[in-house]
């Protein structure tokens, strides 16, 4: 089942964006997700099941937390937040000392091993979940 | 409501309580306690946990390296692709105890933690590190001392584990502050304990994300 490409990129599970040509994330003007080069890399932690769909996602930065050129990202069900974080810091650059939150709802942070197939199911909308994320130096 | 910028008692325990009332709807286990004089009050709950003595590699868990298997409640985790391998047999049940204090100086919530085996032997502070969560574990062990420590209880008088609450305001403002641009009113304990929970093992069903935005009481 092809998903559109046109705007939005698989994730990948070590790498971050390789081979794309997003180097450096510089903070820019919401813009409604622009047509990238969509590199599509399989490469998958799970095995290609035929029930694993993958959801939208659509990232949005709050606070002084970088903004991530491409926001919007077709992720597998079993996908963990914490799987999503690390993605995200990498992604962003994030030094190990900062901790970066994600949220539902721009005010609840689900747990780290919960499933974004499950939040999806609670708090998608419009064919997406829509979710926030904060860096912060929260411990020390 | 008072200014984001002043966490007060008042609003502390309004949140409590609307906390618990949610808490109560889904049987969550949180309770309102007050002092002997009823000065003041805190919110609490106990939850067992079976941690296992062996370590075995969890080859069918989604990144879940710690050795404490959460005896949850099941709405939250689909255990689909869990896999338990490990035997009973050198299991032991553990009693996490969770309180939610008000702190005056810092203002703003605590949370307190104690954790001990069904015989009364409590865990040691290198226990509780050896069980935080994964993704906190790194920055934890550089400076566990910052972050993790061990107090008296204000109000029961006994040691207790602590969260220190002093990056507390740092990452509640932006929740805040957002919540304030957007026009929602959000229930700082439970945007709280979302985040500072899972680093020792608490995890809030996702529920109670719902519950805030469903009982949007105007002030």
């Amino acid at each position: 089942m092809a998903e559109e490409q046109e705007s939005v990129l698989q994730l990948l599970p070590s790498s971050a964006a390789g081979g794309e040509g997003l180097t450096d994330v510089s903070p820019e003007t919401a813009t409604p997700e622009p047509p990238s080069s969509a590199a599509v890399s399989p490469g998958t932690e799970e095995p290609a099941g035929d029930t694993k769909k993958k959801i939208d996602i659509l990232l949005k930065a709050v606070g002084d937390t970088p903004i991530m050129k491409t926001k919007k990202w077709a992720v597998e069900r079993t996908r963990t937040i914490q799987g999503l974080i690390d993605f995200i810091k990498k992604f962003l650059k994030l030094v190990a000392s900062e901790q970066l939150f994600i949220y539902v709802n721009q005010s609840f942070a689900p747990s780290p091993d919960q499933e974004v197939g499950t939040l999806y199911e609670c708090f998608g909308s419009d064919g997406k979940l829509v979710l926030h994320y904060c860096k912060s130096q929260a411990w020390g | 409501m008072e200014e984001d910028e002043v966490f007060g008692e008042k609003t502390f325990q309004h949140y409590c309580a609307e906390f618990i009332k949610h808490s109560q709807q889904i049987g969550d286990g949180w309770e309102w306690r007050m002092s002997k004089d009823c000065s003041d009050g805190y919110m609490c709950k106990t939850h067992f946990k079976i941690k296992n003595a062996t370590v075995v590699s969890h080859p069918g868990t989604s990144g879940h390296g710690q050795t404490c298997l959460p005896l949850e409640e099941a709405l939250e985790l689909p255990s689909d692709d869990f896999e338990v391998t490990e035997t009973a047999a050198a299991s032991e049940v553990i009693k996490y105890e969770y309180h939610v204090l008000y702190s005056c100086s810092y203002q703003v919530p605590v949370l307190y933690f104690r954790a001990s085996f069904l015989d009364g032997r409590p865990l040691t502070l290198m226990d509780i590190w050896e069980g935080v969560h994964e993704c906190y574990k790194t920055r934890l062990l550089q400076g566990p001392w910052d972050t993790i420590t061990q107090q008296e209880h204000p109000i029961l008088g006994q040691p207790f584990f602590v969260l220190h609450p002093c990056k507390t305001n740092e990452f509640m403002t932006p929740i805040l502050k957002n919540s304030q641009k957007i026009n929602r009113n959000v229930n700082y304990i439970t945007s709280w304990l979302s985040i500072v929970g899972p680093v020792v093992g608490l995890n809030l069903p996702l529920s109670y994300a719902k519950a805030t935005s469903q009982d949007e009481n105007v002030d």
